[in-house]
């Protein structure tokens, strides 16, 4: 579909004059999103859709209070009245709050980033990109116990131009490319599911139709058709604690859930505690707190090429920038706003401030949340496990509302048995508590096997905003993990 | 508000200037405007006004989807070129089902405009008097509060021109005192229905504790949920466990089981888009009423719903629960009903030696192992040990690990009261669920800091 252009001009006269209207602050969001989804099952197409978007966001900070509208219509005189309608909302809050909200300070630039594709993929033809999808679904099927195979691939271009009454005008483009396969197979009661090259459509970058070929779906299909044959008679991991590997695929997740979420400092300030809860990462642990073990070293990297997390500029207009969260073990740094950080003393904010669409207002959100290699390699963190698993590809994840016991449920996993893999094994779970889990990381694999993954679907906020975040990971080991069958007769640890 | 009239004309214009075999075009335009608070500062106010339209054509047996988020003429134009050119590119379906046929409705029975026309001043006064009811006691207070319309629309081809309208306002609310939190969420079609008062009040009752939390061994207690609660699980079953393409695929706990007992004969669920004490929406995204599915009939797997295309696949009429074309999970459930009971709240937990009163759930993923139904999560706000039929004490944080089918073998008791729950800013489903006391359910962690 054509796409509408960036209005620049009427952004600008727009932002002149809410500026004239005594608001404390004010920045104005143009954002346009082109989304491409394909999705085939079996040997036929089941999906084929594109989406377009454009419209128009307006944040005003009046006497203490924010006031959020947006509109889809481009034209000066409907902004006005939206612009209007944020300040209004402002007001009427500002008569509840007391206190001044003081942000804190950047320069305002000028800029445009674009972020990096060879290929771009909405110029690929669809037939091309469907029937390498066909091709690579072929390859699940066949057997009769395999019930349900998929493939799909998303694409999107991203365009945003900000505008803010303090003079920054940024305008940014991104292009993304994911793609990946999913098998179901049954016989008797037994069910397992098995995607590639990772669950839950994390196969996400921020790069052209050349990220999807990397990938090597023909392969994959291979692969995971004979895994999850194989799963069906697998044995279940034996119940206990023990030593654990996770495999990238999983350390994902772990980082996502245990890491990511409770560094938002908007969360930790209290203002998600209706919705997502809390944070254990309270505002005295900054800087003294032993999250994990020497070996754990955390960063929030806005920079990393490729990575669904990263920006040129948030949607504050502040620099993406790479923030140290973990260092040695130790809790050093946050998520934050230009708001939450002029609140903690920070002085200058972590950048994290994004929207899922130009009709929500941007809150904390997390970049790349990335655990950093080590210098093993896989074979150096299995070689002196005596009995142990090896984990890979999530299945399902919960944790509770302080962010502290987690419980997840891969989609396969290994013995290991004197430092071998060993037999398949189904259903594994594992159990922990995040500090004490994060504490008994004995190593970490090196950068050879670092993979970095996107999630597609990190829901926060009122109304929710599903977010595009990025996590990168080697192989990491763990000691005195509790490991059980997900299974109904599982009593816990 | 867009309206009926502009609505369904506009729509109707593009299905008419639609070269295609078949067109069908369903829109959902939305206005929400949304408060979060925390500690007695609003650190969120916003309105949301989008509009979501999907066109889907079908020509030479091939078909086309495009999205847009606008219904202005020009948009819409493209949107259905993008969609032919879709249709034209993509390689021929096998077996496509007609369209629905001829159904013409408009209802605007769940909309009242004085909720969505709520003049601001009059949601900051509501929240004022509840930051100064909760400061009086020592108390603080967070969570959101929202006012909202939502408008669906289906035009096509075939004759389907329909149209619904309806209002919620909404709020939760987390109440905090020393190291305890109570909870309360509220929904209603109209503001003034909404009950403010008597939620901050349930809040309080939970936080307002004079005991401080204790921990509590894991193991396998007896258990009181409360609605909130019970719909946190059976929203997690009608997603694994109701819909059509995890029965094909049995994934489904009910795959193969059909007419067999899987829970006490005191459980009835349902799913049921028209009645009122719900959040109705009489038709789905493809144009077809609403019809009242039976799921579990008094303990026996009775049913799971259809939209067209896997009513098609498997030889069933679709029973009204189609979500937009570009949505690849199939049909689901979305306005969830267990029967009521014959008990009140307070007999339940008279009746309860020793057990545990859980007001909701966090986090619950039901994704460990389906065809168990086996679900985890955690309590929250409120969770509270029953000794000799009486409320004890706050617990701290408990983790579940849980199959379903077997929690709801084991039922003590159902409540006659049923409540409401939704998140409507989030979605347009809804449940209605009454409290639920069983005699087992096996809590597996604790949190510890």
């Amino acid at each position: 579909m054509a796409a509408a252009k960036i209005p620049r001009d009427l952004l600008g006269r727009l932002i002149r004059d809410v500026k004239r209207q005594d608001v404390d602050y004010a920045d104005v969001r143009f954002e346009r999103l082109l989304h491409e989804s394909l999705v085939v099952e079996g040997d036929h197409v089941k999906s084929i859709s594109v989406f377009e978007s454009a419209g128009v966001g307006i944040r005003v900070l009046l006497h203490g209070s924010w006031g959020f509208a947006s509109s889809p219509h481009l034209s000066l005189a409907h902004l006005k009245r939206t612009a209007s309608q944020a300040i209004s909302i402002a007001k009427a809050s500002a008569s509840i709050n007391k206190k001044s909200r003081p942000l804190a300070p950047i320069d305002p630039v000028k800029a445009v980033h674009r972020s990096r594709w060879q290929i771009d993929p909405f110029e690929v033809p669809l037939a091309k990109k469907l029937d390498y999808l066909l091709w690579a679904v072929s390859g699940l099927v066949g057997p009769k116990s395999i019930k349900r195979a998929t493939g799909h691939m998303d694409f999107l271009k991203r365009t945003k131009c900000f505008v803010s009454t303090e003079g920054a005008q940024i305008e940014q483009h991104f292009t993304e490319s994911g793609a990946g396969l999913e098998v179901v197979a049954q016989r008797g009661n037994e069910v397992q599911t098995r995607s590639y090259p990772n669950s839950h459509h994390g196969a996400l970058a921020q790069a052209g139709f050349e990220y999807v070929k990397h990938l090597d779906l023909i392969g994959g299909a291979k692969q995971i058709q004979t895994e999850v044959l194989q799963l069906l008679g697998a044995r279940l991991p034996k119940t206990g604690a023990t030593t654990l590997v996770l495999h990238p695929t999983q350390v994902v997740m772990q980082l996502h859930e245990s890491c990511g979420h409770p560094i938002e400092l908007d969360r930790v300030l209290g203002q998600e505690l209706s919705y997502a809860g809390g944070s254990f990462l309270t505002t005295d642990r900054l800087g003294r707190f032993r999250y994990g073990s020497d070996h754990v070293n955390i960063v929030a990297d806005a920079t990393v090429v490729g990575g669904v997390g990263s920006f040129g500029y948030d949607d504050e207009g502040v620099p993406g920038r790479r923030v140290d969260v973990v260092r040695n073990g130790r809790f050093v740094g946050y998520l934050s706003s230009r708001e939450s950080a002029a609140k903690l003393g920070l002085g200058a904010s972590g950048g994290a401030m994004r929207a899922e669409h130009w009709d929500v207002p941007p809150i904390v959100r997390m970049t790349n949340v990335n655990l950093e290699p080590g210098q093993a390699c896989l074979e150096d963190l299995l070689r002196d496990i005596k009995h142990g698993y090896l984990l890979s590809t999530n299945k399902s994840w919960s944790i509770d509302d302080q962010r502290l016991n987690f419980q997840f449920t891969t989609e396969i996993g290994w013995e290991i048995v004197k430092g071998q893999l060993g037999a398949m094994v189904k259903n594994p779970l594992y159990t922990g508590i995040t500090p004490t889990f994060w504490q008994r990381c004995t190593d970490v694999s090196d950068r050879t096997t670092w993979q970095l993954w996107g999630v597609s679907n990190c829901a926060k906020g009122e109304p929710m905003q599903l977010m595009h975040v990025g996590h990168g990971a080697p192989y990491a080991r763990f000691d005195g993990v509790f490991v059980a069958p997900a299974s109904s007769s599982y009593e816990g640890d | 508000m867009i309206g009926h009239a502009r609505l369904l004309d506009t729509l109707a214009k593009l299905v008419a200037r639609s070269p295609a075999d078949t067109t069908s075009i369903s829109a959902h335009a939305k206005t929400y405007r949304v408060s979060r608070f925390a500690y007695e500062a609003i650190h969120q106010d916003l309105v949301q006004e989008s509009v979501t339209v999907y066109v889907r054509v079908t020509a030479r047996q091939r078909i086309g989807v495009a999205a847009t988020d606008t219904v202005e003429r020009a948009s819409l134009q493209r949107c259905l070129r993008a969609a032919l050119a879709i249709a034209h590119h993509a390689p021929p379906t096998k077996g496509l089902p007609a369209l629905p046929p001829r159904y013409e409705r408009i209802t605007t029975t769940g909309h009242c405009p004085e909720t969505i026309n709520t003049p601001p001043k009059q949601l900051i006064d509501e929240l004022t008097r509840a930051f100064r009811l909760c400061s009086g006691v020592g108390a603080q207070l967070a969570g959101s509060f929202a006012v909202g319309e939502d408008e669906v629309s289906v035009v096509n081809s075939a004759g389907v021109a329909c149209y619904t309208a309806s209002t919620f306002a909404s709020t939760k609310l987390v109440a905090m005192y020393r190291k305890l939190s109570g909870f309360a969420s509220g929904v209603h079609r109209r503001l003034d229905a909404l009950n403010l008062d008597g939620l901050l009040e349930q809040a309080l009752k939970q936080c307002l504790h004079r005991h401080e939390p204790i921990t509590v061994p894991t193991g396998t207690y007896e258990v009181i949920l409360e609605p909130e609660a019970v719909a946190d699980l059976v929203t997690w079953l009608g997603y694994i466990a109701f819909g059509a393409k995890s029965f094909q695929e049995r994934t489904s706990c009910l795959a193969g089981r059909m007419g067999e007992p899987l829970m006490d004969r005191r459980i009835t669920i349902l799913d049921d888009g028209n009645d009122p004490m719900g959040l109705a929406v009489p038709f789905d995204f493809e144009g077809i009423p609403k019809q009242r599915v039976l799921l579990i009939d008094r303990g026996k797997a009775a049913g799971i719903v259809y939209d067209t295309t896997y009513g098609h696949l498997y030889g069933h009429p679709s029973t009204g629960h189609g979500f937009p074309p570009d949505e690849i999970e199939g049909p689901l459930p979305s306005h969830l009903f267990m029967e009521a009971g014959a008990q009140k709240r307070d007999e339940l937990i008279r009746s309860c030696k020793r057990g545990l009163l859980i007001p909701r759930f966090h986090y619950v993923n039901g994704l460990l192992n389906p065809r168990e139904a086996l679900m985890t999560g955690l309590t929250r706000e409120g969770a509270c040990l029953i000794k000799d039929g009486k409320l004890s004490a706050p617990i701290s944080t408990m983790r579940f690990t849980q199959g379903l089918l077997e929690a709801f073998r084991h039922v003590l008791g159902i409540s006659r009261a049923r409540r409401l729950i939704a998140d409507p800013t989030q979605e347009l489903g809804c449940a209605v669920m009454p409290t639920l006391h069983l005699a087992k359910f096996r809590f597996t962690g604790r949190s510890e800091d």
